[in-house]
Protein backbone atom coordinates (compact mmCIF):
# COMPACT_ATOMS: atom_id res chain seq x y z
CA UNK A 1 0.00 0.00 0.00
CA UNK A 2 1.89 3.22 -1.20
CA UNK A 3 0.19 5.24 1.31
CA UNK A 4 1.89 3.56 4.45
CA UNK A 5 4.97 5.61 3.67
CA UNK A 6 7.19 5.03 6.80
CA UNK A 7 11.15 6.06 6.56
CA UNK A 8 13.83 3.76 8.65
CA UNK A 9 16.95 4.57 10.54
CA UNK A 10 19.16 2.93 13.00
CA UNK A 11 17.20 3.52 16.30
CA UNK A 12 13.82 4.19 15.13
CA UNK A 13 11.02 4.19 12.22
CA UNK A 14 9.23 7.38 11.15
CA UNK A 15 5.70 7.55 10.26
CA UNK A 16 3.04 9.98 9.12
CA UNK A 17 0.71 11.20 11.78
CA UNK A 18 -1.29 13.72 10.43
CA UNK A 19 -0.25 16.31 8.05
CA UNK A 20 1.59 18.45 10.61
CA UNK A 21 2.72 15.76 12.71
CA UNK A 22 5.16 12.43 12.53
CA UNK A 23 5.85 9.86 15.09
CA UNK A 24 9.42 7.97 15.63
CA UNK A 25 8.82 4.76 16.42
CA UNK A 26 12.03 3.08 18.78
CA UNK A 27 10.34 0.25 19.94
CA UNK A 28 7.05 -2.08 20.69
CA UNK A 29 7.58 -2.31 24.17
CA UNK A 30 8.27 -0.07 27.70
CA UNK A 31 11.67 -0.45 28.95
CA UNK A 32 14.03 2.21 31.13
CA UNK A 33 16.72 1.98 27.92
CA UNK A 34 14.55 2.89 25.30
CA UNK A 35 12.93 5.37 27.96
CA UNK A 36 16.17 7.30 28.09
CA UNK A 37 16.83 6.46 24.27
CA UNK A 38 13.77 8.96 23.39
CA UNK A 39 14.54 11.16 26.20
CA UNK A 40 18.12 12.00 24.41
CA UNK A 41 16.62 12.50 21.34
CA UNK A 42 13.71 14.53 22.16
CA UNK A 43 16.46 16.75 24.36
CA UNK A 44 18.71 16.59 21.02
CA UNK A 45 15.54 18.20 18.96
CA UNK A 46 14.92 20.79 20.98
CA UNK A 47 18.43 21.81 20.87
CA UNK A 48 18.71 21.51 17.24
CA UNK A 49 14.92 22.58 15.94
CA UNK A 50 14.31 22.51 11.92
CA UNK A 51 12.36 25.42 10.11
CA UNK A 52 8.84 25.05 11.87
CA UNK A 53 9.20 22.55 14.85
CA UNK A 54 6.74 23.13 16.99
CA UNK A 55 6.49 20.79 19.75
CA UNK A 56 7.03 16.85 20.79
CA UNK A 57 4.80 14.56 22.87
CA UNK A 58 6.98 11.64 23.95
CA UNK A 59 5.27 8.12 24.89
CA UNK A 60 6.47 4.28 25.93
CA UNK A 61 8.24 3.56 22.54
CA UNK A 62 7.32 6.25 20.50
CA UNK A 63 8.33 10.20 20.04
CA UNK A 64 5.53 12.34 18.45
CA UNK A 65 7.23 15.33 16.27
CA UNK A 66 4.80 18.22 15.56
CA UNK A 67 5.64 21.44 12.97
CA UNK A 68 3.97 24.13 10.70
CA UNK A 69 3.45 22.39 7.62
CA UNK A 70 4.01 25.59 5.15
CA UNK A 71 7.31 26.84 7.49
CA UNK A 72 8.54 23.26 6.59
CA UNK A 73 7.86 23.08 2.97
CA UNK A 74 9.17 27.05 2.31
CA UNK A 75 12.41 26.11 4.15
CA UNK A 76 15.37 26.21 2.59
CA UNK A 77 16.83 24.18 4.62
CA UNK A 78 15.04 21.46 4.66
CA UNK A 79 15.60 18.28 1.32
CA UNK A 80 12.55 16.86 -0.15
CA UNK A 81 9.06 16.73 -2.07
CA UNK A 82 6.87 16.91 0.89
CA UNK A 83 7.06 17.83 4.52
CA UNK A 84 7.65 14.11 5.40
CA UNK A 85 10.62 13.66 3.14
CA UNK A 86 11.52 16.75 4.60
CA UNK A 87 11.29 15.86 8.03
CA UNK A 88 12.63 12.27 8.05
CA UNK A 89 15.93 12.99 6.22
CA UNK A 90 16.13 16.06 9.04
CA UNK A 91 15.84 13.37 11.75
CA UNK A 92 17.88 11.11 10.72
CA UNK A 93 20.63 13.49 9.78
CA UNK A 94 19.97 14.56 13.42
CA UNK A 95 19.93 10.82 14.76
CA UNK A 96 24.21 10.65 13.25
CA UNK A 97 24.96 13.09 15.62
CA UNK A 98 22.94 11.79 18.47
CA UNK A 99 25.57 8.92 18.61
CA UNK A 100 27.80 11.49 20.26
CA UNK A 101 26.00 12.62 22.57
CA UNK A 102 26.74 13.01 26.39
CA UNK A 103 23.72 11.56 28.21
CA UNK A 104 22.26 13.81 31.19
CA UNK A 105 20.40 12.08 33.70
CA UNK A 106 17.22 13.68 35.04
CA UNK A 107 17.21 14.93 38.75
CA UNK A 108 15.04 12.57 40.78
CA UNK A 109 11.75 14.01 41.68
CA UNK A 110 10.10 12.99 45.56
CA UNK A 111 6.53 12.22 46.03
CA UNK A 112 5.15 12.45 49.27
CA UNK A 113 2.20 10.05 49.87
CA UNK A 114 -0.40 9.77 52.29
CA UNK A 115 -1.22 5.97 52.06
CA UNK A 116 -4.60 4.17 52.74
CA UNK A 117 -7.10 5.27 55.09
CA UNK A 118 -9.84 8.46 52.66
CA UNK A 119 -7.08 9.31 50.59
CA UNK A 120 -6.59 5.51 49.67
CA UNK A 121 -9.91 3.22 49.77
CA UNK A 122 -8.55 0.77 47.91
CA UNK A 123 -5.45 -0.30 49.77
CA UNK A 124 -6.47 -2.76 51.96
CA UNK A 125 -8.45 -4.16 48.96
CA UNK A 126 -5.26 -4.67 46.71
CA UNK A 127 -3.05 -6.13 50.08
CA UNK A 128 -5.68 -8.98 50.34
CA UNK A 129 -5.75 -9.70 46.46
CA UNK A 130 -1.85 -10.63 47.03
CA UNK A 131 -1.77 -11.76 50.39
CA UNK A 132 -0.18 -8.67 51.80
CA UNK A 133 -0.87 -6.48 54.60
CA UNK A 134 -1.23 -2.97 53.88
CA UNK A 135 2.34 -2.01 55.24
CA UNK A 136 4.01 -4.53 53.13
CA UNK A 137 2.15 -2.71 50.01
CA UNK A 138 3.19 0.51 51.50
CA UNK A 139 7.15 -0.52 51.69
CA UNK A 140 7.29 -2.48 47.84
CA UNK A 141 5.50 0.65 46.44
CA UNK A 142 7.42 3.23 48.15
CA UNK A 143 10.53 1.78 47.72
CA UNK A 144 11.10 1.16 43.95
CA UNK A 145 12.55 3.51 41.73
CA UNK A 146 10.46 4.94 39.09
CA UNK A 147 10.32 6.45 35.26
CA UNK A 148 7.79 9.40 34.14
CA UNK A 149 6.97 7.24 31.26
CA UNK A 150 3.99 9.34 29.42
CA UNK A 151 2.32 12.28 30.54
CA UNK A 152 -1.61 11.83 29.22
CA UNK A 153 -4.97 11.08 30.39
CA UNK A 154 -5.99 14.19 31.76
CA UNK A 155 -3.38 17.32 31.46
CA UNK A 156 -0.26 16.35 34.28
CA UNK A 157 -1.58 12.50 34.78
CA UNK A 158 1.91 10.35 35.39
CA UNK A 159 2.28 7.05 34.24
CA UNK A 160 5.06 5.69 35.89
CA UNK A 161 7.02 2.20 35.25
CA UNK A 162 8.67 0.62 37.49
CA UNK A 163 6.56 -0.80 39.94
CA UNK A 164 7.07 -4.14 41.41
CA UNK A 165 5.73 -6.71 39.83
CA UNK A 166 4.19 -8.19 43.27
CA UNK A 167 1.98 -4.76 43.37
CA UNK A 168 0.52 -5.71 39.35
CA UNK A 169 -3.45 -4.99 39.90
CA UNK A 170 -6.11 -5.10 37.63
CA UNK A 171 -8.24 -2.13 37.30
CA UNK A 172 -11.51 -1.64 39.02
CA UNK A 173 -14.75 -3.74 37.59
CA UNK A 174 -16.90 -0.78 37.78
CA UNK A 175 -14.67 3.18 37.22
CA UNK A 176 -15.48 5.62 40.07
CA UNK A 177 -17.44 8.98 38.85
CA UNK A 178 -14.19 10.64 40.30
CA UNK A 179 -11.29 10.42 41.78
CA UNK A 180 -9.54 13.55 43.33
CA UNK A 181 -6.61 14.98 42.19
CA UNK A 182 -2.91 13.92 43.21
CA UNK A 183 -4.76 10.18 43.99
CA UNK A 184 -2.19 7.48 43.13
CA UNK A 185 -3.86 4.29 41.60
CA UNK A 186 -2.22 1.01 40.16
CA UNK A 187 -3.60 -0.53 36.94
CA UNK A 188 -1.89 -4.14 35.84
CA UNK A 189 1.86 -3.18 36.36
CA UNK A 190 1.58 0.76 36.20
CA UNK A 191 1.56 3.27 38.77
CA UNK A 192 0.43 6.88 38.31
CA UNK A 193 -0.68 10.06 39.88
CA UNK A 194 -3.97 11.84 38.62
CA UNK A 195 -3.70 15.47 38.06
CA UNK A 196 -7.16 16.63 37.81
CA UNK A 197 -10.74 15.34 39.88
CA UNK A 198 -11.55 12.71 36.85
CA UNK A 199 -13.33 9.45 36.74
CA UNK A 200 -11.40 6.43 36.75
CA UNK A 201 -10.92 2.92 37.19
CA UNK A 202 -7.07 2.89 38.71
CA UNK A 203 -6.91 0.93 42.51
CA UNK A 204 -6.30 4.31 44.71
CA UNK A 205 -4.15 3.39 47.41
CA UNK A 206 -2.80 6.87 48.22
CA UNK A 207 -3.00 10.58 47.21
CA UNK A 208 0.04 13.08 47.48
CA UNK A 209 -0.59 16.62 48.49
CA UNK A 210 1.34 18.15 45.46
CA UNK A 211 -0.19 19.33 42.87
CA UNK A 212 0.31 17.31 39.55
CA UNK A 213 -0.93 19.76 37.28
CA UNK A 214 -1.54 24.05 38.22
CA UNK A 215 -2.05 26.20 34.97
CA UNK A 216 -0.30 29.25 36.86
CA UNK A 217 3.23 27.37 36.97
CA UNK A 218 5.85 28.07 34.09
CA UNK A 219 5.81 24.59 33.39
CA UNK A 220 1.91 23.41 34.58
CA UNK A 221 2.69 19.85 34.86
CA UNK A 222 4.66 18.55 37.95
CA UNK A 223 6.35 15.56 36.07
CA UNK A 224 7.90 15.43 32.52
CA UNK A 225 8.53 11.62 30.57
CA UNK A 226 11.90 10.59 31.48
CA UNK A 227 12.01 11.76 35.19
CA UNK A 228 12.81 9.67 38.33
CA UNK A 229 10.48 9.59 40.89
CA UNK A 230 10.46 7.95 44.40
CA UNK A 231 7.79 8.16 47.06
CA UNK A 232 7.60 8.54 50.77
CA UNK A 233 5.08 7.59 52.46
CA UNK A 234 3.70 10.83 54.76
CA UNK A 235 1.62 11.26 57.71
CA UNK A 236 -2.01 12.15 57.21
CA UNK A 237 -1.00 15.47 59.42
CA UNK A 238 1.36 16.37 57.02
CA UNK A 239 -0.85 16.27 54.39
CA UNK A 240 -3.00 18.34 55.28
CA UNK A 241 -0.20 20.44 56.34
CA UNK A 242 1.00 20.86 52.45
CA UNK A 243 -2.12 20.63 50.93
CA UNK A 244 -3.26 24.52 50.13
CA UNK A 245 0.17 25.59 51.14
CA UNK A 246 2.44 27.30 48.34
CA UNK A 247 4.53 24.24 49.20
CA UNK A 248 2.29 22.00 46.94
CA UNK A 249 3.47 23.35 44.30
CA UNK A 250 7.45 24.05 45.16
CA UNK A 251 8.01 20.58 46.91
CA UNK A 252 11.04 18.72 45.45
CA UNK B 1 -17.69 46.91 22.19
CA UNK B 2 -19.91 44.14 24.38
CA UNK B 3 -22.61 41.74 24.19
CA UNK B 4 -24.45 40.14 27.03
CA UNK B 5 -25.14 36.59 27.05
CA UNK B 6 -29.09 36.34 27.31
CA UNK B 7 -28.99 32.26 26.34
CA UNK B 8 -25.90 30.40 25.74
CA UNK B 9 -27.32 27.42 24.07
CA UNK B 10 -26.53 24.01 24.19
CA UNK B 11 -22.64 24.60 25.08
CA UNK B 12 -21.07 27.76 24.17
CA UNK B 13 -17.16 28.46 24.93
CA UNK B 14 -14.81 30.54 23.31
CA UNK B 15 -12.00 29.18 21.61
CA UNK B 16 -9.04 30.20 19.18
CA UNK B 17 -7.19 27.76 16.46
CA UNK B 18 -5.49 25.57 19.91
CA UNK B 19 -3.21 25.49 22.57
CA UNK B 20 -0.30 23.45 21.11
CA UNK B 21 2.53 24.04 23.23
CA UNK B 22 1.99 21.63 26.30
CA UNK B 23 0.73 18.70 24.32
CA UNK B 24 3.82 16.90 26.07
CA UNK B 25 2.18 17.72 29.36
CA UNK B 26 -1.05 16.39 27.97
CA UNK B 27 -2.63 19.32 27.61
CA UNK B 28 -5.61 19.13 24.62
CA UNK B 29 -5.13 20.95 21.66
CA UNK B 30 -8.42 22.43 21.85
CA UNK B 31 -9.63 25.19 19.63
CA UNK B 32 -12.22 25.70 17.59
CA UNK B 33 -13.91 22.34 16.51
CA UNK B 34 -13.95 23.91 13.00
CA UNK B 35 -11.29 26.46 12.23
CA UNK B 36 -12.21 27.15 9.05
CA UNK B 37 -15.51 28.77 10.13
CA UNK B 38 -13.42 30.72 13.30
CA UNK B 39 -11.01 31.91 10.65
CA UNK B 40 -13.82 33.24 8.33
CA UNK B 41 -15.21 35.30 11.19
CA UNK B 42 -11.93 36.70 12.18
CA UNK B 43 -11.52 37.45 8.63
CA UNK B 44 -14.66 38.83 7.52
CA UNK B 45 -14.30 41.81 10.66
CA UNK B 46 -10.41 42.39 9.71
CA UNK B 47 -9.05 40.64 12.89
CA UNK B 48 -6.34 38.26 13.13
CA UNK B 49 -7.63 34.55 11.21
CA UNK B 50 -6.85 32.75 14.66
CA UNK B 51 -8.15 35.03 17.12
CA UNK B 52 -10.67 34.05 19.26
CA UNK B 53 -14.16 33.60 18.60
CA UNK B 54 -17.61 32.34 20.63
CA UNK B 55 -17.84 28.53 19.22
CA UNK B 56 -21.84 27.82 19.60
CA UNK B 57 -23.46 24.68 19.70
CA UNK B 58 -26.77 24.16 17.26
CA UNK B 59 -29.29 27.53 18.02
CA UNK B 60 -31.45 28.24 20.69
CA UNK B 61 -29.22 30.62 21.78
CA UNK B 62 -29.28 34.65 22.25
CA UNK B 63 -27.52 37.78 22.82
CA UNK B 64 -27.70 41.59 23.02
CA UNK B 65 -25.34 43.86 21.82
CA UNK B 66 -24.57 46.00 24.80
CA UNK B 67 -22.77 49.03 22.73
CA UNK B 68 -22.75 49.55 18.89
CA UNK B 69 -20.77 46.36 17.61
CA UNK B 70 -19.55 45.29 14.53
CA UNK B 71 -19.53 41.26 14.01
CA UNK B 72 -19.24 38.67 11.65
CA UNK B 73 -20.69 35.28 12.19
CA UNK B 74 -19.90 31.94 10.18
CA UNK B 75 -20.19 27.74 10.46
CA UNK B 76 -24.16 25.73 10.21
CA UNK B 77 -25.19 25.50 13.77
CA UNK B 78 -27.26 28.55 13.49
CA UNK B 79 -28.45 31.08 11.69
CA UNK B 80 -28.70 34.96 13.72
CA UNK B 81 -31.19 36.87 13.67
CA UNK B 82 -33.03 40.07 14.49
CA UNK B 83 -36.98 39.72 15.08
CA UNK B 84 -37.24 37.62 12.21
CA UNK B 85 -34.99 39.11 9.59
CA UNK B 86 -31.82 36.83 9.22
CA UNK B 87 -28.57 38.42 9.35
CA UNK B 88 -26.07 36.93 6.41
CA UNK B 89 -23.12 34.87 7.52
CA UNK B 90 -19.20 35.54 6.27
CA UNK B 91 -19.40 39.06 6.50
CA UNK B 92 -19.05 41.73 8.68
CA UNK B 93 -22.33 43.16 10.09
CA UNK B 94 -23.11 46.29 12.12
CA UNK B 95 -25.17 45.78 15.15
CA UNK B 96 -26.88 49.20 16.81
CA UNK B 97 -26.83 48.91 20.80
CA UNK B 98 -29.44 47.24 22.32
CA UNK B 99 -30.42 44.92 19.56
CA UNK B 100 -31.36 41.32 21.02
CA UNK B 101 -29.89 38.89 18.28
CA UNK B 102 -30.84 34.80 18.25
CA UNK B 103 -29.71 32.13 17.03
CA UNK B 104 -31.88 30.21 14.88
CA UNK B 105 -31.32 25.83 14.71
CA UNK B 106 -29.96 25.66 11.47
CA UNK B 107 -30.58 21.57 10.28
CA UNK B 108 -27.73 22.07 7.85
CA UNK B 109 -24.28 21.51 10.72
CA UNK B 110 -23.90 22.04 14.56
CA UNK B 111 -21.21 25.17 15.07
CA UNK B 112 -21.43 28.45 14.68
CA UNK B 113 -18.49 30.89 15.37
CA UNK B 114 -19.01 34.73 16.34
CA UNK B 115 -16.09 36.93 16.06
CA UNK B 116 -15.94 40.96 16.91
CA UNK B 117 -14.00 43.50 15.50
CA UNK B 118 -11.02 43.72 17.69
CA UNK B 119 -11.34 40.36 18.87
CA UNK B 120 -12.84 38.93 22.50
CA UNK B 121 -11.31 40.84 25.33
CA UNK B 122 -9.87 37.44 27.66
CA UNK B 123 -6.48 36.30 28.80
CA UNK B 124 -4.33 33.83 27.27
CA UNK B 125 -3.54 31.01 29.12
CA UNK B 126 -0.18 28.84 28.38
CA UNK B 127 -0.21 30.23 25.48
CA UNK B 128 -4.02 30.31 24.03
CA UNK B 129 -7.32 31.71 24.91
CA UNK B 130 -9.07 27.92 24.39
CA UNK B 131 -11.56 27.29 26.54
CA UNK B 132 -10.89 23.45 28.27
CA UNK B 133 -13.47 23.00 30.80
CA UNK B 134 -12.23 19.53 32.34
CA UNK B 135 -8.99 21.77 33.72
CA UNK B 136 -11.11 24.78 33.86
CA UNK B 137 -8.55 27.46 31.85
CA UNK B 138 -8.90 29.37 29.41
CA UNK B 139 -11.91 31.28 27.48
CA UNK B 140 -13.94 33.02 29.88
CA UNK B 141 -13.50 32.10 33.06
CA UNK B 142 -12.62 28.68 32.32
CA UNK B 143 -15.52 27.66 31.51
CA UNK B 144 -19.24 27.44 29.09
CA UNK B 145 -20.72 30.81 28.83
CA UNK B 146 -24.31 31.55 30.81
CA UNK B 147 -26.82 34.02 31.04
CA UNK B 148 -25.55 37.66 32.18
CA UNK B 149 -21.71 36.91 30.82
CA UNK B 150 -20.20 40.33 29.64
CA UNK B 151 -18.15 40.11 26.91
CA UNK B 152 -15.99 42.52 25.96
CA UNK B 153 -14.17 42.84 22.55
CA UNK B 154 -10.01 44.42 22.83
CA UNK B 155 -10.99 48.20 22.24
CA UNK B 156 -8.09 49.11 19.64
CA UNK B 157 -9.15 48.29 16.49
CA UNK B 158 -6.51 47.43 13.38
CA UNK B 159 -6.80 49.44 10.36
CA UNK B 160 -8.66 47.43 8.44
CA UNK B 161 -11.35 46.57 11.03
CA UNK B 162 -11.46 50.45 11.85
CA UNK B 163 -12.14 51.17 7.79
CA UNK B 164 -15.06 48.28 7.97
CA UNK B 165 -16.72 49.76 10.59
CA UNK B 166 -16.46 52.88 9.31
CA UNK B 167 -18.30 51.77 5.99
CA UNK B 168 -20.79 50.16 8.05
CA UNK B 169 -21.15 52.62 11.02
CA UNK B 170 -25.10 54.29 11.31
CA UNK B 171 -27.81 53.88 13.14
CA UNK B 172 -29.30 50.47 11.61
CA UNK B 173 -28.61 47.11 11.70
CA UNK B 174 -26.19 47.24 8.19
CA UNK B 175 -24.04 44.29 6.26
CA UNK B 176 -21.79 44.48 3.51
CA UNK B 177 -22.29 43.94 -0.31
CA UNK B 178 -19.26 41.57 -0.16
CA UNK B 179 -18.93 38.19 1.87
CA UNK B 180 -16.18 34.99 2.40
CA UNK B 181 -17.16 32.64 0.19
CA UNK B 182 -16.54 29.73 2.44
CA UNK B 183 -18.18 27.32 0.30
CA UNK B 184 -15.53 27.37 -2.03
CA UNK B 185 -13.11 26.27 0.81
CA UNK B 186 -15.47 22.84 2.26
CA UNK B 187 -18.84 23.04 -0.16
CA UNK B 188 -22.01 22.33 1.58
CA UNK B 189 -24.10 18.98 1.55
CA UNK B 190 -20.74 17.17 1.27
CA UNK B 191 -20.88 14.36 3.85
CA UNK B 192 -17.34 12.49 2.44
CA UNK B 193 -14.76 12.57 4.57
CA UNK B 194 -11.02 12.16 3.32
CA UNK B 195 -8.87 9.74 5.39
CA UNK B 196 -5.60 8.96 5.25
CA UNK B 197 -5.06 5.13 6.15
CA UNK B 198 -3.28 5.15 9.61
CA UNK B 199 -0.32 3.75 10.91
CA UNK B 200 -1.89 0.11 12.00
CA UNK B 201 -4.40 -0.13 9.24
CA UNK B 202 -2.92 -3.33 8.05
CA UNK B 203 -3.75 -4.73 11.59
CA UNK B 204 -7.49 -5.39 10.73
CA UNK B 205 -9.43 -7.61 8.71
CA UNK B 206 -9.33 -6.99 4.52
CA UNK B 207 -13.55 -7.08 4.88
CA UNK B 208 -13.44 -4.26 7.86
CA UNK B 209 -11.23 -2.38 5.80
CA UNK B 210 -13.48 -2.60 2.72
CA UNK B 211 -16.68 -2.14 4.87
CA UNK B 212 -14.92 0.97 6.54
CA UNK B 213 -14.56 2.77 3.50
CA UNK B 214 -17.61 1.93 1.53
CA UNK B 215 -20.13 1.93 4.00
CA UNK B 216 -21.74 5.09 5.45
CA UNK B 217 -21.05 5.34 9.43
CA UNK B 218 -23.56 7.59 11.38
CA UNK B 219 -22.44 9.55 14.23
CA UNK B 220 -23.64 8.34 17.56
CA UNK B 221 -25.54 10.37 20.49
CA UNK B 222 -22.27 9.83 22.47
CA UNK B 223 -20.40 12.91 20.86
CA UNK B 224 -19.06 15.74 22.19
CA UNK B 225 -16.18 18.00 21.92
CA UNK B 226 -13.57 15.38 22.66
CA UNK B 227 -14.94 12.63 19.82
CA UNK B 228 -17.60 11.12 18.46
CA UNK B 229 -18.51 7.16 18.46
CA UNK B 230 -19.88 6.25 15.27
CA UNK B 231 -22.48 3.53 14.33
CA UNK B 232 -21.98 1.48 11.41
CA UNK B 233 -20.17 -2.16 11.07
CA UNK B 234 -17.71 -3.03 13.26
CA UNK B 235 -14.15 -3.27 12.85
CA UNK B 236 -12.61 -6.96 13.24
CA UNK B 237 -8.76 -7.29 13.44
CA UNK B 238 -6.33 -9.97 12.87
CA UNK B 239 -3.28 -8.70 14.63
CA UNK B 240 -3.98 -8.88 18.89
CA UNK B 241 -0.60 -7.16 19.63
CA UNK B 242 -1.08 -4.64 22.21
CA UNK B 243 -1.00 -1.13 21.08
CA UNK B 244 1.41 0.91 23.70
CA UNK B 245 -0.17 4.65 24.04
CA UNK B 246 1.21 6.79 22.02
CA UNK B 247 0.55 10.38 20.32
CA UNK B 248 -3.07 10.75 18.68
CA UNK B 249 -4.55 14.07 17.19
CA UNK B 250 -7.86 15.07 16.26
CA UNK B 251 -9.13 13.42 12.91
CA UNK B 252 -7.57 10.00 14.27
CA UNK B 253 -9.91 7.06 14.27
CA UNK B 254 -9.49 4.54 16.88
CA UNK B 255 -10.94 1.04 16.56
CA UNK B 256 -12.16 0.17 20.93
CA UNK B 257 -12.25 -3.17 22.39
CA UNK B 258 -15.44 -3.84 21.05
CA UNK B 259 -14.37 -2.75 17.24
CA UNK B 260 -16.81 0.05 17.17
CA UNK B 261 -15.26 3.62 15.80
CA UNK B 262 -14.30 6.64 17.43
CA UNK B 263 -13.55 10.08 15.95
CA UNK B 264 -10.98 12.48 18.01
CA UNK B 265 -11.38 15.63 17.88
CA UNK B 266 -10.12 19.09 19.32
CA UNK B 267 -10.68 18.18 22.72
CA UNK B 268 -9.05 14.78 22.78
CA UNK B 269 -6.65 13.06 25.03
CA UNK B 270 -2.98 13.40 23.69
CA UNK B 271 -2.44 10.02 23.70
CA UNK B 272 -4.10 6.85 22.97
CA UNK B 273 -3.53 2.94 23.21
CA UNK B 274 -6.37 1.93 20.78
CA UNK B 275 -5.45 1.09 17.26
CA UNK B 276 -5.43 3.32 14.50
CA UNK B 277 -7.30 2.87 11.33
CA UNK B 278 -7.41 6.22 9.60
CA UNK B 279 -6.45 9.65 10.17
CA UNK B 280 -8.77 12.32 8.57
CA UNK B 281 -7.39 14.79 6.45
CA UNK B 282 -6.77 17.99 8.29
CA UNK B 283 -8.98 19.98 5.45
CA UNK B 284 -12.00 17.73 6.08
CA UNK B 285 -11.95 18.43 9.93
CA UNK B 286 -14.46 21.57 9.47
CA UNK B 287 -16.56 19.37 7.99
CA UNK B 288 -16.99 16.55 11.14
CA UNK B 289 -16.55 19.37 13.31
CA UNK B 290 -20.08 20.04 11.64
CA UNK B 291 -21.51 16.78 11.95
CA UNK B 292 -24.31 15.99 14.48
CA UNK B 293 -25.76 12.71 16.40
CA UNK B 294 -27.93 11.11 13.24
CA UNK B 295 -25.80 12.05 10.26
CA UNK B 296 -24.53 9.61 7.84
CA UNK B 297 -20.85 10.01 6.48
CA UNK B 298 -18.80 7.96 4.17
CA UNK B 299 -14.61 7.85 3.87
CA UNK B 300 -12.25 8.01 1.12
CA UNK B 301 -9.14 6.82 1.23
CA UNK B 302 -6.75 9.80 -0.33
CA UNK B 303 -2.87 9.91 0.07
CA UNK B 304 -0.94 11.29 2.52
CA UNK B 305 0.74 13.51 -0.25
CA UNK B 306 -2.78 14.82 -1.62
CA UNK B 307 -3.90 15.74 2.01
CA UNK B 308 -0.55 17.63 2.52
CA UNK B 309 -1.21 19.16 -1.07
CA UNK B 310 -4.33 20.24 0.02
CA UNK B 311 -3.66 21.69 3.39
CA UNK B 312 -1.25 23.90 2.05
CA UNK B 313 -2.84 25.14 -0.59
CA UNK B 314 -5.86 25.95 1.38
CA UNK B 315 -3.88 27.35 4.19
CA UNK B 316 -2.25 29.65 1.34
CA UNK B 317 -5.86 30.58 -0.01
CA UNK B 318 -6.54 31.62 3.70
CA UNK B 319 -3.33 33.96 3.55
CA UNK B 320 -4.32 35.54 0.61
CA UNK B 321 -7.78 36.18 1.42
CA UNK B 322 -6.18 37.89 4.53
CA UNK B 323 -3.94 40.09 2.39
CA UNK B 324 -7.12 40.70 -0.14
CA UNK B 325 -8.56 42.09 3.17
CA UNK B 326 -6.28 44.18 4.21
CA UNK B 327 -5.34 45.79 0.65
CA UNK B 328 -7.58 45.81 -2.38
CA UNK B 329 -11.25 44.90 -1.66
CA UNK B 330 -11.81 47.56 0.91
CA UNK B 331 -11.46 49.99 -1.95
CA UNK B 332 -13.97 48.44 -4.06
CA UNK B 333 -16.84 46.93 -1.59
CA UNK B 334 -18.25 49.96 -0.69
Amino acid sequence: MQNMQTYTVNDFTIYPLSEYAVTLEFSHEINADILQLISKFNTLLHRKPFDGFCTTVPAYATLSVFFDPLEVIQSPHLRGINCFERISSYLSRLEDEEKNQIITENGTMTIPICYGGKFGPDLDEVARLHGMTANEVIHLHSTAIYHVYLIGFTPGFAYLGGMPGQLATPRKSFPRSVVPAGSVGIAGKQTGIYSLDTPGGWQIIGRTPLHLFNPNRAQPALLKAGDKVVFKAMEYDRFEHYNGSKDADTYH
Amino acid sequence: MQIRIIKPGLLSTMQDTGRWNYLSQGMPISGAMDTLSSRIANLAVGNNAHDVVIEFTYGEAEFQAETDILLAYSGDGATLRVNSLPLPPDRPLFIPSGTNIHLANNPLGSRTYLAIAGGWDVAEVLGSKSTYVTAGIGGYKGRALEPDDLLNACGQLNETSARILQSLKGTTIKHSKWGIARWLFLPKYRKTVHVIPAHEFTWFAGKSVVDFLSTPYTVSIQSNRMGYRLEGPSIHRFVKQELLSTAVVPGTIQVTGDGSIVLLMADCQTTGGYPRIAQVAAVDIPLCAQLKPGDAVNFKEISRTDAEKLYIHQENQLDRLAIALKTDMLTVFR
